[in-house]
């Protein structure tokens, strides 16, 4: 069973990748303040995959070739992140329809003529006639890197049954066995991310997840998908119970190009890339802005980050300042900046690197389009909806929802007046005192943004009035977008944030009280690492809170007592 | 009510190696009292068609004022009165070229049609093509390809490009549909679908490990398992209701012979064959022969007696009358091919079955090339759906989509007759906004 | 965007000045050409002999010059009437030219087809320029319907404009001409107007250089063009072209009226040549431009453009062609034939529409793509 890994690593980046690790394990271990002292952990949790995670797996153990054909059951957003609804939604009687289909329509197609010789292990004895030991031997092989754990005998023989008795009625071995392997696709254990969970010999009276559980908390942080057969191996061998076990396959991990998927999902979370499903632009208002031009967008924001997270290892904050990102012709367009393709007429548009100068309003990801466009109506900017966006997403500050009784009138009267701008219209906040309350907190912000209209093109005037970029947040002062990306990267919140968001990811909830101590010191770590992100990552990655859970409701001893009484069937 | 085990019973009966084809009797219990519907509710099967006009209407003159519910036909519309409360007019939309060449006539069919603009020779499946994929696949024909003003091009494609073939001429449909092949399926054996016994039985094979999951998660993820658990037993319920024979066709009647008859593109002869086909699909869907139909009226070389000048020509060459502010002879085209649409829904409507027609239980998708096509705009499309497809669709409204492309249209019809999209279309045209006031 | 200058370089590629302002005080503007087809006024005082009939009319003509009989005319007409396929009438007309009396393709050959004589446009308003400086006080000369110039020179008007297809506004765009640029514009190279003075808010001498680019014409999902793309100059010496010129209220002109050459496209006319240029382009306030381009131009090349469309063409996009061919030789009036006196260039006017543009120079040490 091949995995076919989407980027291959040359050989030296395995070699240099040897001797980080090294040297990595060693600094992990001493970077990290404390991992013995007792933790109070929280739940174990049991998370849906999301429409990614579950494209990543397919892409992951049959190849990037696979269709799809369906439709995914929305993900649910709590607390910020998709990565903790994961474990509050389930599967609707439509979500399942889909999933069968879309499990029929994967495995139909790894046993059909043009898949089968590569994806399976073995042929049958005769193509019209069950051959149970062939498909015991897909099923289980599949089966593991699927269940994220080895089948136990009575789950293989279930499926080798199953694959049996379809053939028998299709009269055909592949058209069986696809059957069965679709059922193993929309079998629980595929869908849901359990945690299976056992007391933990190293700390009496504590509970630790199982090997199997750490292989796939440990993956679907760092990679966002199953865990690969490597993992899987040290898992069964007990290597990720022991400090140095775990510290190898982290480094590995963090080594691999594909770390590059784990923060892009991250990132795609926090900033709520999503929305562009549903994004619209007024098309006679804004006939630059198109579906392109959205993806594109969307791309070049991630690709801002990765460049300072990822490709250059740089202080994280600097996502909101730099003057280093990629665009392509479309987005040139928009931002008004030449960018040529090369190659013939036709040739297809090309990303390419564009650094803007030091005193253009261009600075960081908040005045990209991909947060100023996403975070505006169809027909304008926004500077309320702008500024809650910077207090949710940049330094995950939570704004009181509107009263239900908010008459919007005099802003849209007020917006008739050729005269005014969004600044005076919204002068309306301040006057009224129980707007100001909130309104102070996010207007300002986003009154910085003005000069960015509605599909994130920059402007000088309003109407016939000049723009005033100017304005505040927590104290700080600035006159234009340049301003309010500095104030961010100061602003200690944007850290408390960052961490936050990344450990609730990886634990797929947010953080009990009594971790609190773990993420004060992820935070001072933060800082003393330069705040860069991977070191965050790795520190989570290696810390035994992203292991623990609490209590089980039921001792793993009294489960077994009550399922050998159970009569629920 | 049926009893699970005994279900499983007799399906675990049957697997040892049993006979394809099963001759299982038809269990009343499952009609309710009227004979209309399977009493789990299933109702009758729902039917998709799709009506192409090329040349579009005139600005100005088909579309309604009001917005929403109650709204009023403007004047190129008013034929169709009788149906506004069954119909929906949607306005504003556009098809996008990105930067693609415009080939007038034929872009913006392969937009409506297939969402996209074929890249070289491989094309998306139109949609009448995946929504017979989902409802097409137990009846003798998987649709049926109408040509009114001759030609044996349909617009109905598979992927990949292959185009169905479509019948020009009446005679030709009724010798295919009601010859000697025609099987009455008031009398035929039923076959149970292997594909359905298979999954099926291999549902049941891992139901016991499955639920394993139960005895190992906390409480408050069982609750959520449990809904899971709730969505897999509806599949099986589906499946064991696929495995019956289904309702007897009470309504189905074999039409008379149908006389060998000119193929037209001269009018005479599209009015004439409008109410051949129609009488034909009519008894057709009665008769469970098809589900899915597609009628291309077709415009190319269509002529008045007396005229000169075909209706594609007119478009380009009549100037506008000053007094009227329209072409006259090209409205007289429009008028023409809204009133035999009109004249094709009459037809259909007045075929009883059950406790209605058969226009209760069908879509009809109507579309068009351009807006404009003396301009050949691509914006501003008018588009029009009749029929409630057997109340999966919410009708008597006109809605506005202005700006968005108009495969929310299409989006929204498939995702109607259960095709799996998230959403339609590429690049401009895509969408995965389906026209929610209309999916009930 | 008078407040800053974007002059930061793209990472990876030379520094040079792209559009920025490298000597003091220049300004320089690029537009990338978004509609160009010939300027048409029609309305209905410019045909006094009618316009043309219908081409289905004009066979019928044809067919009675090359010998059919009444009868046979008589029953080409009803079953036309009655939208009867009339195949024997459509393979004489395919073959309508004749040389020894025998049928030849008469869009290739078209002065082996017969000159039906058609009338041209007479009618008082056309727009463009007065290229000979004649003509100004002639009561049958034209005068632009915007400026009011009078004597203006504008005979590919006269020639075509009484056929329905080449019949349109500046807004509502003959058929022809919509349809072609409609082909075309998503693939051919896009041409580029560049205009640089030392402030082109106040009047004053600026310098125009009109070139193709490498890639075509970039447009918003809807078909509108787009702003603000960049190009690239194709370094292909047959299409640069620069002129002295003025700007006066926001309108630029061309005072130094040269020869322009610019490489086309095989389905309208390999190049665009044109004599004694002359321009006239309005600065628009949202940066757009617009304005008309006029001179002398080969008129065999635009016939044999217009021609390619054949039999089928005919009928759908422009009219009788070989008669394109007979009312441009009459209408013909400059660059006479040395030998045969018969002229070879014909006054034409064009419109067009420019959106703003980056632009990067040619680079002589490019390499040519080749064609």
């Amino acid at each position: 069973m091949q995995v076919k890994s989407r980027l291959r690593a040359p050989m030296w980046v395995w070699g240099a990748a040897a001797v980080v690790a090294v040297g990595g394990i060693a600094a992990a271990v001493m970077s990290m303040r404390t991992s013995e002292e007792p933790i109070a952990s929280g739940p174990s949790v049991t998370r849906r995959l999301t429409a990614e995670q579950y494209q990543n797996i397919i892409q992951d153990v049959f190849g990037s070739d696979i269709d799809l054909g369906g439709r995914f059951e929305p993900d649910l957003r709590v607390d910020g992140l998709f990565a903790v609804g994961a474990s509050h939604v389930s599967v609707t009687a439509a979500g399942m329809e889909q999933y069968d289909a879309m499990g029929r329509a994967v495995a139909g197609q790894v046993v059909d003529a043009n898949h089968r010789d590569m994806l399976m292990p073995c042929k049958p004895a005769s193509a019209e006639q069950p051959d149970e030991q062939c498909a015991q031997e897909f099923l289980g092989k599949v089966g593991r890197l699927l269940h994220r754990r080895p089948l136990t005998d009575q789950q293989l023989q279930a499926y080798v049954t199953a694959a049996t008795q379809a053939t028998q009625i299709t009269k055909s071995f592949y058209d069986g066995v696809a059957l069965s392997l679709s059922a193993m696709l929309s079998a629980p254990d595929f869908l849901f991310r359990e945690e299976v969970v056992e007391p933990d010999p190293d700390h009496p009276g504590s509970y630790r997840l199982d090997a199997y559980s750490k292989a796939s908390q440990l993956s679907f942080f760092l990679w966002n998908s199953a865990p690969d057969s490597k993992l899987l191996a040290a898992a069964e061998e007990g290597e990720l119970h022991s400090k140095r076990g775990l510290a190898r396959q982290v480094e590995r991990m963090m080594g691999s190009p594909r770390l590059e998927s784990g923060m892009r999902a991250f990132f795609e979370d926090q900033l709520r890339f999503d929305e562009f499903e549903t994004l619209a632009k007024d098309s006679a208002l804004f006939p630059k802005f198109s579906a392109q031009v959205a993806d594109d967008a969307r791309e070049q924001t991630l690709r801002t980050i990765l460049d300072v997270v990822f490709t250059r290892d740089s202080d994280y904050r600097e996502i909101f300042t730099t003057k280093k990102t990629f665009l392509t012709p479309e987005l040139g367009s928009i931002y008004r900046v030449p960018i040529y393709n090369d190659g013939p007429n036709g040739s297809p548009d090309q990303w390419q690197p564009y650094e803007f100068a030091a005193d253009d309003p261009q600075t960081g990801i908040l005045t990209q389009i991909a947060f100023t466009a996403l975070h505006s109506p169809a027909g304008r900017g926004s500077p309320t909806i702008r500024g809650k966006a910077v207090r949710e997403i940049a330094l995950c500050q939570k704004v009181p929802a509107p009263p239900g009784d908010v008459d919007f009138t005099q802003f849209e009267l007020a917006s008739a007046s050729p005269t005014s701008t969004a600044r005076e219209r919204l002068g309306v906040h301040a006057s009224v005192p129980s707007c100001a309350g909130c309104h102070k907190i996010m207007d300002p912000i986003g009154l910085a943004l003005e000069n960015f209209d509605g599909s994130g093109e920059f402007r000088t005037m309003e109407g016939n009035a000049r723009i005033d970029p100017s304005g505040e947040i927590d104290g700080i002062k600035y006159e234009d977008a340049n301003g309010l990306g500095n104030a961010i990267y100061r602003n200690p919140a944007a850290v408390s944030c960052i961490v936050d968001r990344l450990s609730a990811r990886a634990l797929g909830r947010t953080t009990s009280s009594g971790e609190r101590g773990w993420l004060k010191d992820l935070k001072d770590d933060f800082a003393d690492n330069g705040y860069r992100l991977s070191a965050l990552m790795r520190e989570i990655a290696l810390s035994r809170a992203l292991y623990s859970v609490s209590a089980p409701a039921r001792e793993p001893a009294q489960q077994q007592v009550a399922a050998a009484s159970s009569a629920d069937r | 009510m049926r009893n699970l085990t005994t279900r499983r019973r007799m399906l675990r009966g049957m697997l040892g190696g049993a006979a394809v084809s099963v001759g299982l009797p038809f269990l009343d219990c499952f009609l309710n009292t009227n004979g209309t519907a399977l009493a789990s509710g299933a109702p009758l099967p729902v039917v998709f068609g799709s009506w192409f006009q090329n040349l579009g209407l005139n600005p100005g003159r088909w579309k309604p004022s009001a917005v929403g519910k109650g709204y009023q036909n403007n004047v190129e519309l008013v034929v169709l009165d009788a149906y506004r409360e069954r119909m929906n007019v949607i306005s504003g939309t556009k098809y996008f070229l990105d930067g693609r060449p415009l080939e007038t006539h034929v872009s913006g069919v392969q937009i409506a049609t297939m969402g996209s603009i074929p890249a070289g020779v491989s094309s998306d499946p139109s949609l009448d093509t995946t929504i017979a994929d989902v409802i097409g696949d137990k009846t003798r024909f998987k649709s049926v390809e109408i040509s009114l003003s001759g030609g044996r091009q349909s617009l109905s494609r598979r992927k990949g490009g292959a185009i169905n073939p479509s019948e020009p001429s009446p005679a030709a449909l009724y010798a295919r549909v009601f010859g000697p092949e025609f099987k009455d399926p008031n009398a035929a054996e039923f076959t149970p679908d292997t594909q359905v016994l298979a999954r099926r039985s291999v549902l049941t094979a891992v139901a016991d490990e499955r639920r394993d999951i139960m005895k190992r998660v906390g409480a408050a993820d069982r609750a959520r398992l449990d809904e899971y658990f709730t969505a897999v037993r509806q599949i099986e319920q589906q499946l064991d209701l696929e495995m019956q024979k289904p309702a007897p066709l009470k309504d189905c009647s074999i039409p008379r012979a149908v006389p060998e008859a000119e193929v037209g593109r001269n009018v005479a002869a599209v009015e004439r064959n409008n109410k051949l086909f129609a009488e034909l699909l009519a008894h057709a869907v009665a008769c469970g022969q098809t589900r899915v139909f597609n009628v291309n009226f077709g415009t190319q070389g269509l002529r008045t007696p007396g005229g000169v000048r075909d209706w594609h020509s007119l478009t380009h060459e009549e100037p506008i009358d000053p007094k009227l502010g329209y072409q006259r002879d090209v409205t007289w085209f429009i008028n023409f091919a809204t009133g035999t649409f009109a004249r094709f829904l009459d037809t259909l409507d007045s075929y009883r079955e059950g406790g209605g027609t058969v226009l209760d239980r069908t879509l009809i998708l109507w579309q068009t090339d351009h807006g404009y096509a003396r301009t050949h705009t691509m914006d501003d499309l008018p588009i029009l759906t009749v029929g409630n497809a057997g109340g999966r669709i919410k009708t008597g409204m006109h809605l506005v989509a202005t700006g968005d492309p108009s495969t929310r249209v299409g989006l929204t019809v498939q995702q109607a007759f259960g095709v799996a999209l998230n959403s339609w279309g590429r690049l401009s045209n895509a969408t995965s906004k389906p026209l929610t006031e209309m999916l009930a | 965007m008078a407040a800053f200058t974007r002059c930061s370089a793209p990472l990876l590629f030379a520094v040079a000045a792209f559009g920025c302002a490298s000597q003091a005080g220049a300004e320089t503007r690029h537009y990338a050409v978004s509609w160009f087809a010939q300027a048409t006024y029609s309305n209905d005082h410019d045909c006094s002999h009618g316009v043309h009939p219908e081409v289905e009319q004009i066979y019928l003509r044809y067919a009675e010059r090359l010998g059919a009989t009444p009868a046979q005319i008589a029953t080409w007409r009803r079953k036309q009437m009655e939208g009867e396929d009339v195949r024997d009438l459509d393979e004489l007309m395919m073959n309508r030219g004749r040389i020894d009396g025998q049928p030849v393709n008469p869009y290739t050959q078209p002065a082996a087809v017969v000159d039906l004589q058609m009338p041209g446009l007479d009618g008082k308003y056309a727009f463009g320029f007065n290229l000979d400086g004649k003509g100004a006080d002639d009561p049958n000369a034209f005068e632009d319907p915007e400026t009011h110039e009078r004597g203006v020179d504008h005979q590919l008007y006269r020639a075509l404009g009484c056929t329905r297809a080449f019949r349109g506004s500046l807004e509502s765009r003959p058929t022809y001409y919509a349809w072609a640029w409609g082909q075309l514009k998503d693939s051919q190279p896009a041409w580029v107007i560049t205009v640089s003075g030392d402030d082109l808010s106040k009047d004053g001498p600026v310098s125009v250089s009109i070139e193709r680019a490498l890639e075509y014409l970039r447009s918003n999902s809807d078909g509108t063009p787009r702003f603000d793309m960049a190009y690239r100059i194709d370094p292909d010496p047959r299409s640069r072209n620069t002129y002295r010129g003025e700007v006066k209220n926001g309108v630029v002109s061309i005072t130094e009226h040269g020869k322009l050459r610019l490489l086309q496209n095989p389905l309208v006319a390999p190049e665009l040549e044109l004599s004694n240029v002359h321009l006239r382009l309005a600065l628009k306030p949202d940066r757009s431009a617009r304005g008309f381009m006029g001179g002398y131009q080969p008129w065999h090349p635009i016939y044999f453009g217009i021609a390619g469309v054949g039999f089928g063409g005919e009928q759908q996009v422009t009219g009788d062609v070989p008669g394109f061919y007979h009312l441009m030789k009459r209408y013909a009036d400059a660059d006479p034939d040395p030998v045969t006196g018969q002229n070879r260039a014909i006054s034409v006017t064009y419109y067009l529409e420019a959106v703003p543009a980056f632009v990067r120079p040619a680079d002589a040490t490019q390499q040519l793509t080749s064609r």
